[in-house]
């Protein structure tokens, strides 16, 4: 009774689907592997077990600020480049204006600049400016680069929203933010999560512009790319990447399971799953 | 730097924390911000005279440990250098061109003029460097220009080829082997513009590094035809080591490091010195033209130079030093760093890295081999 | 962070004409990049013609960047080369991710939100890293070729060499990096679908294809086209992939530039160069985000 999809059909994308989670997690699996490996290089055959690397990067103090530098401006520039999508997305969903291609087009556009290009053009924009380099440049960089991909996460999903829901609020007395706040919000929220996921990831591993617009404090692809050219140094990043994916899976996972928790609670009200 | 940061760093990347926080709308935070930092400011001036701050150091990451500048530790030791990352020699160019005052910066001997000439370096004052003396004179002579010492060497090593002799039967001893049909997808070479000084010295001609427009098209079409043969051209060594350890290729473009880690992975390996002799790339440290920190720099520089930090790079990171006294205590590397030969960097046993009067053709012309 | 979209008060009654809080959500967004992208844009138009310049001294405005754009053959080559690379990258990306959004947003599996992270987690890992790991997967010696010889299908001295080091690595890595990034704009586009839709096709007597054709389809296709961009944009101008597994045949636009920034010290080149790039990609960003508008109109 399942219009969507019929039962061969779940089946198959069932088994597609799996099949793409083993291409993306191959190369993981590889990495895991590797970073228990006794040897410098990545390479086959594996030369014994060790815990060498875990223990260097727990003692390796540059590292670990490396990571809380990225972490620090993952999450604002993410914030940020939500912030700024939501305000984007709602006027290029709700509005009517002159020149809205153009707009449009003029906030994707960070998506096609070459990062290179736009690390080198910040930096010089900073010296012309007088803006010192710091934590705090990487974040402006990182929030220019995010804000088109949260927009183009929110927009499409603002205009499946049927405008007539907000406007019969309106027309009920409530007033912009509280149409806002009661209509608007929890239905494009899933987007909202997916666009702070995106901005996220994206910030984290950034390096091109990072690279340029980076002050004493490194950031850890900095580090990263770095650590490259020494090949005694490669094991312990590896193991830092390890340990940052089983993190950040077992905070997903716990978010996951409050959200449940939560819902269960309420029963079988309907809410828009925060992921 | 594998010890707790001092208390001024955290301060310090508190009081950006909070500058941020208040630019993104939580103003009101910044009260109480920086009372501290003051007195140990003055406290710091007062004991360095005229001379403040950190000493702002530009260079790689992976030089920012401590036991390449334990001397200079010893002298300042509450004025710990701060670390900015350079990618490479034109990044950093960029960043100091934007405004970044670096106190030191670590370009290779090839970009010497280059910084030189753009005003951003200036030269440094070799009175105050003691340990210049016992740093190998054909590198310190790389280091000059216009009668001064605008850069001190550090650390360096070879371009030869490395082969796996059970693969591989070279013909000669050259760099042709970088282009022999016999052995086509199993070779490396280097992304770099020398790849046409090596092709330059490879046809013979007697300036590779400053070839005619008639000399560059010949070494280009040498590249551009043997191009099918190469495999990779690597940029990093972890890259090419990784390739080479597992087979991937047989023949490379290499640094002593690579043939000793590859000796270490109990692989039968050669490191050939070619007929048309090696090529030497040399790193080192040049002074910051506006440095408000010039003794410092000097002392920094100069503990860089000392047999200690010779040793440590030597040991832990398989690179020459400039040193001359300093002695790996692995012998694979003290004999292929060749420290027992005082005629190791001379002409025309090797070919030090130099100038490109025309890097922006050479850079154009090997992008076209590239893109070929 | 609060979120507050309308900072102006909500004094306004006319909704058809401007509305007088669009400059109230537009400003701030359009602010940052105006301050902190066209800027420095501005910067590097300023290279191209050598009003500025890397080397201290006074230089004469030249057009001589963009003479070399449009005469020296390398770089249109080397363009059109990117361009043909990224469009096959975003094509086979779009339909792998696709059906991967549609099962996790319409097969009703009650984990849905479960699987969508366990899809973007691998995305945590360092891109450099994972891009090393495939090394080890397609080399010589590497995962594929040793069970290929294990199994005897291929000939432990005759490799598939063609696997690494090679335009098809380049694309396989690149298709493997944006493929969970690809996958969310679609399945937001597919889950907020109103299945109410669905069921009256179905009670009309509408077989699935013909729903998916004439109404999933169409409904999600502003998300296909976001994820599209997603993919097309950012791959025209990719460096890192080509250098790391593209061996000597990878070479793009994107490694040109970096190289002329890079090594060659030569910014004015450089700058004509990205220029040329933004520019052309913001003319396809322009006619597909009407291309968008126009979805948005036929949907309602």
């Amino acid at each position: 009774m399942e219009i969507a999809l019929s039962k061969n059909g779940k089946r198959t994308l069932r088994g597609f689907f799996a099949l793409v989670i083993v291409f993306l997690y191959a190369p993981i699996a590889i990495l895991i592997v590797f970073s228990f490996n006794n040897s410098d290089l990545p390479t086959f055959p594996l030369s014994g077990f060790t815990l060498r690397w875990y223990r260097d990067f727990l003692s390796n103090a540059d590292l670990a600020a490396a990571l809380e530098t990225s972490a620090i401006v993952a999450v604002l520039s993410s914030l940020g480049a939500v912030l700024l999508g939501t305000l984007a997305s709602l006027a290029l969903a709700r509005r009517r204006f002159r020149g809205k291609a153009a707009i449009s087009a003029l906030l994707l556009s960070p998506l096609v600049i070459p990062y290179v290009v736009f690390g080198i053009s910040l930096l010089l924009f900073f010296h012309a400016a007088g803006i010192p380099l710091s934590i705090l440049t990487i974040v402006v960089g990182h929030m220019v680069i995010s804000l088109p991909y949260t927009i183009l996460v929110l927009l499409p999903r603002l205009e499946q929203i049927d405008g007539s829901l907000e406007e019969a609020a309106r027309d009920l007395g409530a007033g912009r933010l509280r149409t806002f706040r009661s209509i608007v919000l929890p239905l494009i929220l899933p987007a909202v999560v997916s666009a702070f996921l995106i901005a996220l990831t994206a910030s984290f591993d950034e390096y091109a512009v990072a690279s340029f617009v980076v002050g004493t404090r490194t950031t850890f692809p900095i580090y990263l790319y770095g650590a490259l050219r020494f090949p005694s140094r490669l094991p312990e990043v590896i193991a830092v990447a390890v340990i940052v994916m089983t993190a950040s899976l077992l905070v997903c996972i716990g978010a996951e399971l409050g959200r449940r928790a939560a819902e269960r609670r309420l029963g079988g009200l309907e809410s828009p799953a925060p992921s | 730097m594998r010890e707790t940061r001092d208390p001024g760093e955290r301060r310090l990347e508190r009081s950006e924390f909070l500058k941020l926080a208040a630019a993104t709308g939580g103003a009101g935070l910044l009260a109480g911000l920086g009372a501290g930092t003051a007195e140990a400011r003055i406290a710091a001036l007062s004991k360095l005279g005229a001379e403040s701050g950190r000493l702002q150091v530009l260079d790689w990451v992976g030089y920012e440990v401590p036991q390449l500048w334990t001397q200079y530790a010893k002298l300042y030791p509450s004025e710990k250098p701060q670390f900015t990352f350079m990618t490479n020699e034109a990044n950093a160019l960029g960043k100091m061109h934007a405004g970044f005052k670096a106190d030191v910066v670590h370009p290779c001997v090839g970009w010497v003029k280059d910084f030189a000439d753009s005003g951003l370096v200036q030269p440094w004052t070799p009175s105050k460097l003691k340990n210049l003396l016992s740093l190998n004179p054909s590198m310190v002579k790389a280091g000059q220009y216009k009668g001064k010492q605008w850069w001190i060497p550090a650390d360096w090593g070879f371009d030869k080829i490395l082969y796996r002799t059970d693969k591989v039967k070279p013909k000669e001893r050259s760099y042709n082997l970088l282009f022999d049909d016999r052995y086509g997808g199993k070779i490396a070479w280097f992304d770099d513009i020398n790849q046409l000084v090596l092709a330059g010295y490879v046809l013979g001609f007697k300036k590779p590094y400053d070839q005619t427009d008639a000399e560059l098209k010949q070494s280009q079409k040498l590249l551009i035809s043997k191009k099918h043969l190469a495999r990779m051209l690597w940029s990093s060594e972890t890259d090419m080591q990784a390739a080479f350890a597992s087979g991937d290729i047989w023949i490379a473009y290499a640094w002593p490091a690579d043939w000793v880690a590859m000796k270490a992975k109990k692989l039968p390996v050669a490191y050939m010195t070619p007929k048309e002799g090696a090529i030497s790339w040399i790193c080192g440290l040049m002074l910051g033209k506006d440095s408000s920190r010039v003794d410092h720099a000097h002392a920094y520089a100069d503990a860089w130079s000392s047999r200690q930090s010779a040793q440590w790079l030597e040991d832990n990171y398989a690179y020459g030093h400039a040193n001359t006294k300093a002695r790996p205590k692995d012998a694979n590397l003290a004999k292929v760093l060749e420290v027992a030969n005082p005629n190791a960097l001379k002409e025309p046993h090797t070919h030090i890295d130099r100038y490109y009067r025309r890097r922006s053709l050479y850079a154009k012309l090997w992008d076209e081999v590239k893109a070929s | 962070m609060s979120s507050n979209p309308s900072p102006a008060p909500p004094a306004a009654r006319r909704r058809r004409r401007l509305d007088p809080t669009t400059p109230g959500l537009l400003s701030l967004p359009l602010a940052w990049l105006a301050l902190f992208f066209l800027v420095p844009i501005g910067f590097v138009g300023a290279y191209s013609i050598d009003a500025l310049s890397l080397y201290p001294g006074a230089h004469a405005l030249t057009l001589a960047g963009w003479h070399d754009l449009v005469h020296g053959s390398v770089y249109l080559r080397l363009f059109w080369k990117s361009v043909e690379m990224s469009l096959i990258v975003s094509g086979v990306v779009v339909l792998c991710a696709y059906p991967l959004a549609y099962y996790l947003a319409l097969s009703g599996t009650k984990r849905k939100y479960v699987l969508l992270l366990i899809l973007i987690a691998p995305f945590l890992t360092s891109y450099l890293l994972r891009v090393l790991a495939w090394k080890v997967i397609l080399g010589d010696h590497g995962v594929i070729n040793s069970f290929l010889a294990w199994t005897g299908i291929r000939d432990p001295d005759h490799p598939l060499s063609q696997l690494l080091y090679s335009r098809f690595a380049v694309m396989l890595v690149l298709a493997y990096v944006w493929l969970p990034f690809v996958a969310l704009p679609i399945f937001v586009s597919l889950d907020t679908l109103d299945r109410r839709l669905l069921e009256a096709a179905s009670d009309l007597g509408a077989s699935r294809l013909q729903a998916f054709r004439k109404i999933t389809l169409p409904l999600s296709l502003p998300g296909v086209v976001a994820a599209f961009l997603f993919v097309f944009i950012p791959t025209v101008g990719e460096f890192v992939t080509p250098s790391l597994v593209g061996g000597t045949g990878g070479f793009m636009y994107g490694n040109e530039i970096v190289d002329l920034f890079g090594n060659a010290l030569d910014w004015r080149t450089g700058s004509v160069l990205s220029l040329f790039l933004l520019g052309v990609v913001a003319a396809l960003t322009l006619i597909f985000s009407r291309f968008l508008q126009v979805q948005r109109v036929t949907a309602s």
